[in-house]
């Protein structure tokens, strides 16, 4: 029998407050994988690692050290489910271990609180976990719905690989880690010319963001990918809310259903649409369900 | 003729924030601009200028709620490309701590970091969010200790 592993997740803000699907899709996914979720409620926001670092660095991790803290103290590794919270907890380890000096100072004012960050907890993106310690043969083992000919448009956006010499995941410049992924669906990942750029979210500007979030649809518009495939909240946010407001200000309709990885794996698992929570995103996925057979099922569930 | 002050004192606060001081090691290559994606999308944004007018101490140009660092997308890219270590995304981020200590922020960020530092969180629960979370089966979001993160960020 295959060896269980338990994890803390990292929700993080957006994911159960603006897009619970995706946690019912985490939630959902792991059992067949062998992977228990223990959540704990010290946590707070990572912090954010655009805004709230913007106001001060060392209260940001100061905070994201208290994190840490909470999943040491619990004796449990991190698995975040969001690309800002992989950037801010991975980025604050990096920070402390370069200075020791710097340590010191965030441990004492978490002494305050009676905790301390040692530096022994690991962070890793879902993604991450499945490539390294689930392993694409045993997530292949669960699969019951291959998505055999849907084709997926990949975005990696910016925070799973940048910089790799703190995130040390995989080739900023050439990934193959969720190409893997989801092959191992069944699907085809499909490679385009803007695979990697911003989605624009962390940009202050009135046009600029969808300006490259309409540059990314082209792209993926231009190869025929059914859906875009992607790892995080504020992308999501950017692609799925962001085609409505695309083809209301640019006039252009792309009509591109926006999956989360987590969805596409449950999808494969045979779980109904509703199970992963797709019946909530603004840009409907009627097409990718009837290329999978999974709207007949959903029809007789309701009958 | 007019001749260009320089202005050192800015950046000895520049140094004093974490990440601040890697501007000092900027040859002005221009690596980040050729990556940057907000430079590609808009005429005016420029991570090497930003770098030297950081060098030249043009703090009125920089130090500003409206000052071009603003338009970073933080995408890292620059972090990953830069030869020299310099990681313009943290410098420009140190420009921003320095917005704030000189209470030149947006009013977005303002709002948001209040936000978070009262709730533990960067996002408000309504009971909209928990109706549609018990809708899912999703367990009830409960309110995280703030202050615990209030204490520690005195």
């Amino acid at each position: 029998m295959a060896k269980k592993i338990s994890v803390a997740p990292f929700w993080g803000c957006m994911i159960p407050v603006k897009y619970p699907q995706m946690e019912l899709s985490v939630r959902k996914t792991m059992e067949p994988i062998d992977v228990e979720l223990v959540d704990l409620d010290q946590f707070t926001c990572c912090p954010d690692p655009i805004y709230f670092k913007a106001r001060d660095k060392i209260q940001w991790l100061t905070i994201a050290a208290r994190n840490l803290a909470v999943a040491e103290e619990a004796g449990l590794d991190i698995v975040t489910m969001c690309s800002g919270c992989t950037s801010t907890l991975l980025e604050a380890k990096f920070m402390l271990a370069e200075d020791s000096e710097l340590k010191n100072h965030i441990n004492e004012k978490l002494k305050k609180i009676n905790k301390e960050y040692k530096g022994t907890v690991k962070v890793k993106h879902i993604v991450v976990m499945l490539r390294d310690d689930i392993g694409i043969e045993r997530i292949k083992a669960s699969i019951t719905r291959p998505l055999t000919g849907v084709k997926v448009g990949i975005h990696y956006g910016c925070h799973l690989l940048k910089p790799s010499q703190i995130m040390h995941i995989d080739d900023a410049d050439y990934p193959s880690l969720l190409e893997n992924l989801i092959q191992a669906l069944g699907a085809t990942p499909l490679t385009h010319r803007e695979k990697l750029l911003c989605c624009g979210k962390g940009c202050m500007d009135d046009e600029m963001p969808l300006e490259m979030t309409h540059e990314v649809f082209d792209s993926m518009e231009s190869v025929g990918v059914d859906c875009m495939g992607l790892i995080c909240p504020t992308c999501f946010n950017s692609f799925d809310m962001g085609q409505i407001l695309i083809a209301r200000k640019m006039n252009r309709e792309f009509n591109l259903p926006v999956i989360y990885f987590c969805q596409l794996l449950g999808l494969a698992q045979g779980l109904a649409p509703e199970d992963v929570g797709l019946h909530l995103h603004r840009i409907k996925v009627d097409r990718i369900m009837e290329m999978i057979g999974a709207s007949e099922r959903r029809l007789e569930m309701v009958a | 003729m007019t001749q260009r002050k320089l202005d050192f004192s800015f950046r000895e606060k520049l140094n004093k924030i974490v990440g601040g001081n890697h501007h000092n090691y900027c040859y002005q290559c221009g690596s980040c601009v050729a990556v940057c994606p907000a430079a590609r999308f808009s005429n005016d944004f420029n991570p090497r200028e930003i770098l030297l007018k950081t060098l030249l101490g043009e703090e009125e140009d920089l130090i500003r709620s409206d000052s071009i660092i603003w338009k970073c997308t933080n995408c890292y890219s620059c972090y990953e490309r830069c030869p020299q270590d310099v990681r313009p995304v943290e410098v420009i981020i140190a420009l921003k701590n320095l917005c704030a200590q000189q209470g030149v922020l947006p009013g977005d960020i303002n709002k948001f970091s209040e936000t978070l530092i009262k709730t533990g969180r960067s996002v408000i629960i309504t009971s909209t969010v928990n109706r549609r979370r018990q809708e899912l089966g999703l367990p009830e979001l409960k309110d995280v200790n703030a202050q615990e993160l209030q204490a520690i960020i005195e």
